[in-house]
């Protein structure tokens, strides 16, 4: 039941394919993310960013090493014609 | 019938002088002036409100102050606006997202 | 050009402008939601006194006291990045982009989701989307629904809805799973429920007292749990009980549930399916402290807290020239709290623009954060104070270590 259970809504990678990535690679949260593209989707992880790294915390048994996701800009989607665009009144 | 609370309690009478009309999905509907997008929609009791590009499973609002981007549409032509947090406006033209057409490579574990 | 800008226009935000305009500075405050007021918008609970809090009018309050000072509110204005340049810092927006030299950080908090199968159906929310919709929009995010997770703000949001004619069929545990632990474990939920005995219906208070006492007894007080909860405002909150899914085809018609042991394993065979329209997860808030990150803050996980918050000190300045934070964004707490830490973080600003003036300001409204805090109805955290302890001793390390840096 939980195995299709989907954690990343805007990727859709489920709760399976997190666990069985984590436990294959024993790998760090950044690695888990762009292995299974989790938190890399529209929303940019802001919703499932805290459950990627409770998998990884779980799983992983080197728990100090734990790196934390890094967060980078631009933190909301933006389209190409907004980006960097001054403002007409300055 | 109406998802609106006209009469609260404690918040009082729902203002509902200003109504607008706007399309969804090609199809007539009316709102409140300035309301978000996503409340006019509920009020007329729609929650889907596009498909999973790659799935096409049905998606609406989930946190409802634009965090996660669930609810975005295409208003007036214009993709990706959140609407939980854009205020409806007189004839807007809002139009869902849906399944795309192809899949991308299904990169995941056991399809390696 | 260099007005001081202010991001999120919350209670901390909107406070910390009234402050800063009173003064003579001009200000600009971004928010990217279409009406003023942040988190507090969607509030609405009744104080011992008898006077209900009401967000929506203390938010417009707000918001008209800060327009007649002149301050300049720039609302459906996402900010997507910022950078410090030459001593200036450039605020990139989906509406243009900022310079000024003082920046203060009132994002507030967002709230914490867990997975449960079925969960991206419509008609699943975050029970403060479920809240801004009824409060703030005063349109039913459905007509029977259910709650899944119990702590300060379901509790307080299923009142709200129940108060707009809503059904909230009851409040519930999610299973317990590696994504949603605490939340999902009977004994961890009612140990933090016994913090907020004050807001829960006697029979729960009288349970609690006599719980409180150890362990095996809190054990033997969820063993005895009715299986179909004790009611609070007449929502039944079933802590013996865990939604396991959320079912429907297009969208959500109802759940399934099972009873649970009281260490929260679902017992085989009990599994029911109870209808409704639309489901509400709750793992509790956070600081929202994107920004704070990439500026370049250090962080301090701080349970106490709610999660992480950039490092700061009693007058809201963080560690790099020019910035400050107030409100959720330093930890979750109350609306009342976060205006007084806006109140703070203003006079800070100011007293880096005006040369030491208000000194004086700056020590008596760190007090007034302490009093709000100590009066505060609801509290999310029963020891923030020992979180804010925590990071005032993280600040004096960070300080010594580089001043140790400079001596060198």
């Amino acid at each position: 039941m939980d195995c299709s259970m989907i954690v990343c809504r805007c990727e859709e990678v489920t709760y399976d394919d997190l666990v069985k990535t984590a436990n294959k690679y024993k790998c760090s949260s950044r690695e888990l993310k762009l292995r299974t593209r989790a938190g890399m989707g529209y929303c940019g992880g802001r919703t499932c960013r805290s459950m990627i790294e409770s998998i990884v915390d779980k799983e992983n048994e080197k728990k100090d090493e734990h790196v934390p996701l890094k967060y980078q800009a631009p933190i909301r989607p933006i389209h190409f014609g907004k980006l960097g665009g001054m403002n007409n009144d300055e | 019938m109406t998802n609106r609370i006209i009469d609260h309690p404690i918040l009082g009478k729902l203002d509902q002088s200003e109504s607008v009309s706007f399309t969804f999905n090609d199809k007539q509907y009316t709102g409140l002036k300035n309301e978000s997008i996503a409340s006019a929609l509920l009020a007329n009791g729609i929650r889907v409100l596009r498909k999973h590009e790659e799935s096409g499973s049905t998606r609406g609002i989930y946190c409802n102050i634009g965090h996660c981007y669930e609810c975005r549409v295409t208003v007036n032509g214009e993709q990706g606006i959140r609407a939980c947090l854009t205020p409806l406006r007189e004839n807007m033209v809002i139009i869902s997202g849906e399944k795309l057409l192809t899949s991308v490579k299904d990169w995941r574990l056991d399809n390696e | 050009m260099n007005k001081i800008i202010i991001i999120g226009a919350g209670p901390a935000g909107l406070s910390a402008a009234i402050t800063i305009a009173q003064n003579g500075e001009e200000v600009l405050v971004l928010d990217e939601y279409m009406l003023a007021g942040g988190r507090l918008l969607g509030q609405l609970y009744e104080e011992p006194t008898g006077n209900w809090w009401n967000g929506i009018t203390e938010s417009e309050n707000l918001y008209e006291k800060a327009i007649q000072l002149g301050v300049d509110i720039q609302l459906n204005t996402s900010v997507y990045d910022m950078e410090k340049q030459n001593n200036q810092w450039i605020i990139y927006t989906d509406n243009g982009t900022y310079f000024t030299k003082n920046v203060l950080l009132a994002t507030g908090a967002a709230e914490q989701p867990f997975a449960i199968p079925g969960w991206t159906l419509p008609g699943v929310m975050s029970v403060g989307a479920a809240q801004v919709m009824t409060n703030v929009h005063r349109v039913k995010p459905g007509k029977r629904g259910i709650i899944v997770g119990v702590n300060v703000l379901s509790s307080a949001i299923a009142m709200e809805l129940q108060l707009a004619g809503i059904h909230v069929k009851c409040i519930t545990l999610p299973k317990k799973t590696k994504l949603a632990k605490e939340s999902g474990d009977p004994l961890e939920v009612m140990n933090s429920l016994l913090h907020v005995s004050h807001m829960a219906p006697s029979k729960f208070v009288q349970l609690g007292s006599k719980l409180m006492k150890n362990d095996l007894m809190k054990k033997m007080g969820i063993s005895f749990y009715p299986k179909n909860g004790i009611k609070m405002w007449d929502i039944p909150i079933m802590l013996r009980k865990a939604v396991i899914e959320i079912y429907g085809d297009k969208v959500v018609e109802g759940v399934k549930i099972a009873t649970i042991t009281p260490d929260g394993e679902v017992v085989k065979g009990t599994e029911e399916n109870i209808s409704a329209d639309f489901v509400c997860i709750t793992g509790g808030l956070y600081p929202l402290a994107e920004l704070a990150a990439i500026a370049g803050c250090p962080f301090y996980h701080i349970e106490e807290l709610g999660g992480h918050v950039p490092l700061h000190n009693e007058k809201m300045e963080t560690t790099i020239e020019g910035l400050y934070v107030a409100g959720n964004i330093t930890g979750i707490e109350g609306a009342k709290v976060a205006m007084s830490q806006g109140v703070v973080a203003g006079f800070s600003i100011l007293n880096h623009i005006q040369d030491g003036k208000f000194n004086n300001d700056i020590e008596k409204s760190i007090k007034e954060i302490e009093q709000t805090r100590n009066s505060a109805y609801i509290q999310f955290h029963p020891n923030v104070e020992e979180g804010k302890h925590k990071l005032k001793k993280h600040w004096e390390n960070y300080i010594g270590k580089e001043l140790c840096k400079m001596v060198k």
